[in-house]
């Protein structure tokens, strides 16, 4: 019966036009939907395909093309499966539906996107800051969030001149690459 | 009589730069005695911030065993004497740092360990971690390496209780003579209203350490924003009380 169960979904999602539908392993599938399907799809795995648990919410930034690309991992305990369901949302403004009324445990990965790359989640029970309590700047995982700047910005270095170096550079030698022209 | 008198006897006035002044060899003993007893028995407060925690198990247990120089882990941050960080600080842990240095009882060393504790080590691109911790907090000894074994750490120790013993190990003094600038720093990543719950000021007024850099720009910033101390309300629930009412 459980190993019907991953034959009769690779079929379904194989017959539908507009999911793509790849399976990696016999414990990995890759499937790519619309925004607007995901829910549904979700619905489906969830209530008659056994995937019950939600193991995390990735979020990937695509600068170049515009867009955030959500990617839910669903595991099934009954037919051993790890479905990925690949998404993607325009950046701008980056709004998208909260799944918490299917999977609970997804107002933890939403909250924790929500901080880190600004995705905002309809629905989610709780949009408030969680891990960064006590950061004002824009999410930093976001790819044009520049850390390094902000780094070279905020903080200052601690000067590094030790007398065996000056020993060694007075002989000629010394550092090749010193961390102020990797700092740019 | 006589005999006695060709005795040599060490006089008792010197001129030391042009004034007189009283040695007497014995005028120190307390303060080395003070020194040696202090250096050999030190409670150490592991702040375990980063991976450099991971050395600490093996230097404190029986294969390097710390406990030979004296030097044993501590609970609580008022009974510590060190405060040993151990790897990147977070902006966050920087607070929870100063807090907890701020509640030490003087004397007081800090040891960091880690070149995360330098500058920034591996995490120097972060957002979120401080880099250079001697601009927060006066340090005494840095064990550099990325992360140092447990020799170089009891290495660091024995540094420390040297300094110790020779009574070169004052830095907690600094904080006291220059909180302005410690202050300052911690402003500039905190925001203007941070506060703690010590009075710094009090304190360097009691131990006698009020410099002219105790007070300046950013104290008097800090006077501006800082509230009282409030304790937390407590009441007490009586049934048999509320039953008569």
């Amino acid at each position: 019966m459980s190993k019907d169960l991953n034959i009769w979904l690779d079929n379904l999602l194989e017959d539908i036009e507009s999911v793509q539908f790849r399976r990696k392993s016999s414990r990995r599938v890759r499937v790519d939907v619309a925004a607007e399907a995901l829910p549904a799809l979700l619905e489906l795995l969830q209530g008659h395909a056994s995937y019950v648990h939600l193991s995390a919410i990735t979020c990937v930034d695509w600068i170049e093309e515009d867009e955030f690309e959500l990617i839910y991992h669903l595991w099934s305990y009954e037919a051993h499966s790890l479905v990925s369901a690949h998404t993607r949302i325009p950046r701008d403004p980056g709004v998208y539906l909260s799944i918490y009324d299917l999977y609970q445990p997804a107002a933890f990965f939403e909250r924790d996107i929500h901080e880190m790359f600004g995705v905002y989640f309809e629905g989610s029970p709780d949009m408030e800051k969680f891990i960064l309590t006590e950061w004002n700047g824009p999410p930093p995982m976001r790819k044009d969030f520049d850390s390094e700047a902000f780094v070279n910005q905020t903080f200052e270095w601690e000067e590094y001149r030790p007398k065996w170096l000056e020993e060694i550079e007075a002989e000629g030698g010394g550092i090749t690459t010193r961390p102020e022209d990797v700092r740019r | 009589m006589s005999e006695l008198q060709k005795i040599p006897v060490q006089s008792e006035t010197t001129t030391v730069g042009g004034s007189a002044k009283r040695t007497n060899p014995l005028a120190h003993v307390f303060d080395d005695l003070m020194n040696f007893c202090r250096a050999r028995s030190m409670f150490m407060l592991h702040y375990c911030t980063g991976c450099g925690a991971i050395e600490l198990p093996p230097a404190m247990t029986s294969r390097f065993d710390m406990e030979r120089l004296g030097i044993q882990p501590m609970v609580t941050p008022r009974q510590a004497d060190i405060l040993l960080i151990t790897g990147y600080v977070s902006v966050k842990t920087l607070k929870r740092i100063i807090l907890t240095y701020e509640q030490m009882a003087a004397p007081k060393y800090v040891i960091g360990i880690c070149s995360c504790t330098v500058n920034g080590g591996m995490y120097w691109q972060s957002y979120a971690t401080a880099k250079v911790l001697k601009d927060y907090l006066p340090v005494d000894v840095y064990i550099a390496g990325c992360m140092p074994r447990p020799e170089a750490v009891i290495e660091g120790l024995k540094d420390l209780m040297d300094d110790i013993k020779t009574g070169q190990a004052e830095n907690w003094k600094r904080y006291f003579q220059n909180y302005d600038h410690y202050l300052g720093n911690q402003q500039k990543l905190f925001g203007e209203d941070w506060q703690t719950p010590t009075d710094i000021i009090a304190e360097a007024r009691h131990y006698g350490l009020m410099t002219d850099n105790t007070l300046g720009e950013h104290t008097a910033l800090l006077e501006k924003h800082q509230r009282p101390l409030e304790a937390l309300g407590m009441r007490l629930k009586n049934r048999e009380k509320q039953a008569r009412e």
